[in-house]
Formats: structure tokens, C-alpha cells, sequence
């Protein structure tokens, strides 16, 4: 294989997971019958990652990450929906821990400095709320900042309105220009 | 137990070996049955996700943690996503024995056209040293032939597959029979002009790729639209895969018949003939087995599903395969190291990005010991595979601003990885394992192959190298990365059954037929004595049609 591939191959899924993610090598052998080969879990979570209030509290954060400019934001691209699925049935239940540890500091920020639950905070709160995670003045806020951001913008950047939208999207781009002036674009193409 | 005459040819895989062979076969008139274990995927409506965007493919195009972990936890190593899954084997159904012996990534395919759809595509010829170089450094393992035999058939291969690339005229890396190579962007050709200048001896080159840069209306192929979604299938056929290219050709003859989910056991042998007298197949959806007859068989499985095919050939209660007369079987297996990285960023041309999007970029061709042993501590090469490119700009904050700021791109950055040259080293083998068997009833195959002194200096020198090159060239924020060495990590593996003149120290003979079996043709990676450190595929494609030609040849002559 040649090594392009092999970076955007490995660009996405490393950005996502990170690199820690190595799977248990010993397998049994025997002659075994063959089981059903597993199918990507598609449709609504299998589990509910989010309390009702969380869930609350994550959508309104996404769309602070990613908000509504002269382009939709995190809210309208549906980031919310593939955030829980992912935690729910793509991701490993591990990668649950920050973004719920992350989401309850935050609540008990929100309680302590404004007295209204976060997902009821103006967005001047939350984004003080969310900058205080990124700045790790919150319990493991910046772990939870670093995670939930790379969540928003993978599931921003690979939706409909990511690629279409906010980026530009050749299908068929039909050559290569490796000199294209930015300026005729003003936007990054879509991978 | 059926039995048949129907066909004169067998062809055992169908990846860029096992569709050579067949459109060969069939096109010089014979009837051909070719098995492959891998389902059927048809020429376009097989690509499931052929032009989707990720919003359009399960997962959003990102393979879910747990079935990486169940299913896929070698696949993984091989680039495996939700698009292409199914074109992948599942390591679970089809598991060797990895928890034993050494490390190995056995990345297999697991569709019809096998590693075909989804390879780098990268294509070159190897030089006339490469095929002396054991013979040269005193190596056991002298080639039976030279670059002279292949030549002819490097040109028939690429004249027809067609192959991009730029004409250089550099003997240690011979042209092919090109078509316009895929171009070069504004920091690969200010990276050029540097390195060249500041590195004498040394070349950025354009890839050699066989995703075709021209129509070809008589094949029905598409010129590459610069989508690099190569691994989903490629409906323009644009690319080089079996499907696209030596399917079609070899059933238009009406002389192909092809047996998909047929898992192949072993070769039944007939002692005092020394001939292959039946192929055994497993329909891996009944589970019922059957041999299958015929004058010939091509055994175009992978290098080392081929060789664990020959390998499990065998007396009733006997160890020893018919066809390792020699002791050599499963041995001398290679790959080619892999795993060390240079990176730095290219300056200015800011105001310049890529439109449309390649399916490779350039490459470095080795410049170690060219002309003969070089003091350099280690022999033979490797060449550096690379591209420049520019990232989306890194998130800044939250907010408006952090979305407004991902609309501008990061600097040119380039990166490029090593592939060396591994040694045949005869404790470097395969074997079948003692008691452990698969769901066919095949032993599990055992590896016992390492990476050993010479590679590990080569890597370390690639990395030396790279960055000085780089450096010297004036990127900035030069880094280099050194991973883990995992033979098979590179998917190039090779040897097993290699070719050589004495039938007391090799497995096949000059024309890729059995030593022990005139009538086994043997033409994948498995046959490699030597492993050289360009992409092997072109290579196994030249030497299966020229095995081809010599097989019909001598049944002719008989």
C-alpha cells in the first residue's frame, strides 16, 4: 500500500480515538462455526449515554463549539444525534467517562456562579463555562474540552452541511491543480 | 466428491496474480476455472460506497471501536473502513496463530479481486541489481533470472493495465511504459529543486501509479477524476483492480468460469506422475468440499496463503508437503520495513492549495549502495514514499472565531515514510500449526518472521537521512517518527516458496513452475527470493503473464 492512504487513513481515526487504541491480539482458533459477522450499529443509540438535563446541556454546548454563522452550526448538522450514537455504539464505553465527568463539572460551575442549570445559561454563560474547561480551571475540564471539541468537529465536518456547506465539495473534482489560488475559494475543500 | 474435466486451467486467488493469470489463460484458449474464498463484488454495482461522502457511509466512515477490537484487529493495519469492508478479511472467522510464534500483521482480503481493490497502487519495475543482488552480496538466494526476462513483460503488463509516471532514466529504477504522470503540486516542485540541488545523487521523483491518466475506451476505463477514494472501488475503473481491468478481459473470452467462496485446502498430488492431479475447495456458505480437475494450476493465493496451501499438500498423516522436496517451503518470508517518518513544512506558497484530490504524490528512489556494497553499514536500500500537502487549519479556542480560522489551511506540509529492503533469512518462516486448525479444517498458519540487524540500521539511517534531507532542503519543524517494526505492517509480503535453479534449495524454477510439479504454476509474492524496496505488484503481474505464456507453451508442445 502506499503511504498516502495510509495518512488519510490513519489522519481521521487518530484524530478521533487517539492512539492508545489497540485491540486484544489472542484469538482461540479451533473449528469453530462460523458466527454472523458483525454489522455497524445504525439507527437511534442502543443505550441513552445522557440523562434528559445532559443532553440538554451537550446540545447546547456543541452548538457553542460550533455555532450558526452565514453557515448552520453543530445544532443544525445534527452533531448532537451522532455525538450519543457515537459514544452509544461507535466509540468504546470508556470514552464516555470524560464527556459525562466533563459535562457534570460544568453543571456544578453553572449552579455555583450563575444558579440556573447550564443548558439553561445565556450563551455569554455558557461560553465562559466552556472556556474555563479549556483553560482546565474546571475538574478535568480541559480533558473534557480536547475531547468534546474533536466530537463536534468530527461530527461537523463529516455531515452534510460540514462537507457541503461550511466546506466545499468536489464529488468529481476531475483533475488536479497542485497552484489553485485560495482566493477562488475562500474555504477549505472537503476530504 | 465431484470430479471434472471441464476445465484446462485452474487459477487458485484472484487478485493482481490470480486475474492476470485467468485473462492470460483464457485469452491464449483455454477453459478456466478460477476460485477465489473473498464473495463476489462486481465491477461498479459491487462498490457500495463509490462516491459517498462520509455523511452517506455507515459510521460516518469511521470503523466502530468494537468491531475494530472483534473482527478487524489485523484488517485495522490494512486501512480498513466501513466503505470497504467488505472487501476485507474478518480476522475472527479467519484467524491464524498470532498469540504464537512472532509478531506478523497477515492483513488479507476478503472479496473477490482480492488485495486488487484495495492496494497503494504504486507500480515499478525492479532494476537489473535487484535481481542480482543476492548473488552480488554473497546472499543465499541467487535468482534463476534476470531483468532481461522480465522486461518484456513489465512492458506487456503496463501497455496494458496502463501505468502513470515520468520518464528518468535512472538504472537503478527503470522507466515503464508511461502514461503522463499524475502532477506534482507547487511544494513537491519547490522540494525538488532544493533537494536535487543540495543532495547530488539523490531525486524527487513523480509517483508510478497505476491509476491511469488517460482514457482507455477499448477497456471502457476512465482517466483518474482525482476523487482518492481508490479503496471504495472505482466505477471509472481507473485504477488497476481485476474487476476493472483482467475480469472483464478474461470473460469476454467465454472461456472463464469463477467460483467465488470457494476456500481452497490443499492440492492433491499424484507421487509417481509428480503432477497436481485435483485442486480441493471448501464453498465456504455450504461448508461442502469438492476436488476439482485439471492439466494446470495457477496458484495465485497471496505469498503466504499460497504457501499454506502447498504446505497443508500433503501424504495422509505426514507433515512434509509434496512440493518441499527441498525444506525450504515457508521459508525466506519478507516484507519490507516500514514504520519510520519524516515530516517538516514546506515555506510560503500560502496563497496556493490543492484542487481535486490525488490518489498518491512523489517519491524518493534509494540511494544506498547503488553501484554495489557501500560502507553504510547495512546493504541494499530503501526508497521514501511522500507528499506535500495542506492540512485544514487547527482548531483555535471554540466559538465563531475557531470556525471562521478552520476555513484557512495550515502551512504546506510534507511527510513522507521509508519502505526497506528486507533480507531472505532462512529462519524467517512460516509453518502450518501443530494442532490448532481453521473453520475449513486448514491448520492455522504460525509466523516466526523478524526484522533483524540490517533492517533495523536501514531504518535508522532512513531516519537520519530523511531528516537531513529535509532540513537541508529548508522545510521547518522537521520531525521523524520511528514506529514498530511488524513484518506484514507494509502488506508487501513475499517469499515462501521461492524461485532458484537447485531444486534441492528452492521451491519453484525460473518459469514459476514446481519443482516437484511441472504442472503448478506458483506466480504470486510467495515466489520471491529477494524482495528489492519498491512496491512488489507489478512485479508478480509481469511474471504471471510470462509464466502464462510458458505454461501454454508446453502444454502445446506435449
Amino acid at each position: 500500500m502506499a503511504l498516502i492512504d495510509r495518512r488519510t487513513a490513519l489522519a481521521g481515526v487518530v484524530a478521533l480515538f487517539g492512539t492508545g487504541v489497540f485491540a486484544p491480539i489472542a484469538r482461540a482458533a479451533g473449528a469453530a462455526q462460523a458466527s454472523k459477522i458483525p454489522v455497524i450499529s445504525e439507527g437511534p443509540p442502543s443505550v441513552a449515554v445522557f440523562t434528559p438535563a445532559q443532553r440538554a446541556l451537550m446540545t447546547a454546548l456543541s452548538d457553542r463549539v460550533i455555532p450558526t454563522t452565514d453557515t448552520p452550526g453543530a445544532i443544525a448538522a445534527g452533531v448532537p444525534a451522532f455525538l450519543e450514537k457515537l459514544l452509544a455504539d461507535w466509540g468504546s464505553p470508556d470514552d464516555r467517562v470524560p464527556i459525562l465527568d466533563g459535562l457534570a463539572a460544568i453543571e456544578a460551575r453553572s449552579l455555583k456562579d450563575y444558579r440556573v442549570s447550564a443548558a439553561q445559561a445565556t450563551p455569554a454563560q455558557q461560553d465562559a463555562l466552556l472556556t474555563l474547561a479549556m483553560n482546565d480551571q474546571l475538574p478535568k475540564g480541559a480533558t473534557f474540552f480536547e475531547a468534546f471539541r474533536q466530537l463536534v468537529i468530527t461530527g461537523y465536518y463529516t455531515s452534510e452541511i460540514g462537507i457541503t456547506q461550511e466546506r466545499e465539495y468536489l464529488p468529481v473534482p476531475g483533475e488536479y491543480n497542485g497552484a489553485f489560488p485560495y482566493s477562488k475559494v475562500n474555504k477549505v475543500y472537503s476530504a | 466428491m465431484a470430479s471434472t474435466n471441464r476445465f484446462d486451467a485452474i487459477v487458485i486467488g484472484s487478485g493482481v496474480s490470480g486475474g492476470f493469470a485467468a485473462k492470460e489463460l483464457t485469452e491464449k484458449g483455454l477453459r478456466v476455472l478460477m476460485l477465489d474464498r473473498g464473495a463476489m463484488v462486481e465491477h461498479g454495482e459491487g462498490y457500495t460506497y463509490d462516491g459517498k461522502p462520509a455523511y452517506e457511509v455507515p459510521a460516518r466512515n469511521i470503523m466502530p471501536k468494537a468491531l475494530v477490537e472483534s473482527d478487524y484487529f489485523i484488517a485495522r493495519h490494512g486501512y480498513v473502513a466501513p466503505s470497504n469492508q467488505k472487501f476485507y478479511n474478518d480476522d475472527r472467522l479467519n484467524p491464524y496463530a498470532y498469540d504464537e510464534g512472532e509478531k506478523f500483521y497477515w492483513i488479507r482480503p476478503g472479496a473477490v479481486g482480492g488485495k486488487s481493490l484495495i492496494w497503494g497502487r504504486w507500480s515499478f519495475r525492479w532494476a537489473p541489481a535487484d535481481f542480482e543482488a543476492n548473488k552480488r552480496d554473497g546472499i543465499d538466494g541467487e535468482w534463476p533470472i534476470g531483468y532481461d526476462d522480465v522486461a518484456p513483460w513489465y512492458k506487456y503488463v503496463e501497455n496494458y493495465i496502463g501505468v502513470s509516471g515520468s520518464r528518468e532514466n535512472l538504472p537503478y529504477l527503470p522507466d515503464s511504459e508511461f502514461m503522463p504522470p499524475v502532477p506534482m503540486n507547487v511544494a513537491e516542485q519547490w522540494l525538488k529543486g532544493r533537494l536535487e540541488s543540495k543532495f547530488p545523487g539523490r531525486k524527487l521523483i513523480h509517483t508510478r501509479l497505476s491509476n491511469i491518466t488517460e482514457d482507455k475506451p477499448d477497456q471502457n476505463r476512465t482517466k483518474c477524476q482525482f476523487r482518492n477514494q481508490c479503496g471504495n472501488g472505482c466505477s471509472f475503473g481507473a485504477y488497476f483492480s481485476t474487476q476493472a481491468v483482467t475480469l472483464p478481459a478474461a470473460r469476454a473470452t467465454g472461456r472463464l468460469t469463477l467460483q467465488s467462496d470457494a476456500v481452497v485446502t490443499n492440492l492433491e498430488y499424484d507421487t509417481a506422475r509428480k503432477r497436481v492431479t485435483g485442486v480441493r475447495y471448501v464453498d465456504s456458505k455450504t461448508g461442502q468440499a469438492q476436488v476439482v480437475n485439471a492439466d494446470l494450476v495457477f496458484l495465485c493465493a497471496s505469498a503466504m496463503a499460497s504457501t499454506q496451501i502447498m504446505m497443508n499438500s500433503r501424504p495422509a498423516g505426514s507433515g512434509q508437503s509434496y512440493f518441499d522436496r527441498s525444506g525450504t517451503l515457508g521459508r525466506y518470508v519478507m516484507d519490507h520495513i516500514f514504520r519510520v517518518g519524516v515530516e517538516g513544512d514546506i515555506p510560503g506558497m500560502t496563497d496556493l492549495i490543492e484542487y481535486g484530490r490525488r490518489p498518491g504524490g512523489v517519491y524518493i528512489p534509494k540511494f544506498r549502495n547503488i553501484d554495489g556494497a557501500e560502507n553504510v553499514g547495512f546493504k541494499r536500500g530503501y526508497g521514501y514514499q511522500g507528499s506535500a500537502f495542506r492540512n485544514p487549519a487547527a482548531p483555535v479556542g471554540f466559538g465563531a472565531s475557531m470556525k471562521q480560522g478552520m476555513r484557512g489551511y495550515a502551512p504546506w506540509r510534507f511527510s513522507m515514510g521509508a519502505f526497506g529492503e528486507c533480507l531472505p533469512y532462512k529462519d524467517n518462516r512460516v509453518s502450518l500449526h501443530a494442532n490448532k486448525v481453521d473453520r475449513f479444517g486448514v491448520p492455522l498458519m504460525r509466523f516466526d518472521v523478524t526484522f533483524r540487524e540490517n533492517e533495523l540500521r536501514m531504518m535508522a539511517d532512513a531516519r537520519t537521512q530523511g531528516e537531513a534531507m529535509l532540513r537541508g532542503a529548508g522545510l521547518t519543524n522537521v520531525t521523524s517518527s520511528e514506529g514498530e517494526h511488524v513484518p506484514g505492517d507494509a502488506i508487501h509480503e513475499m517469499g515462501g516458496a521461492r524461485m532458484g535453479r537447485d531444486p534441492g534449495a528452492s521451491v519453484l524454477n525460473g518459469w514459476n513452475q514446481a519443482h516437484e510439479a511441472s504442472n503448478l504454476y506458483v506466480t504470486d509474492g510467495a515466489q520471491m527470493a529477494s524482495a528489492s524496496c519498491v512496491n512488489p505488484s507489478l512485479t508478480f503481474m509481469a511474471l504471471t503473464a510470462r509464466a502464462a505464456d510458458h505454461a501454454v507453451r508446453q502444454m502445446k508442445h506435449a
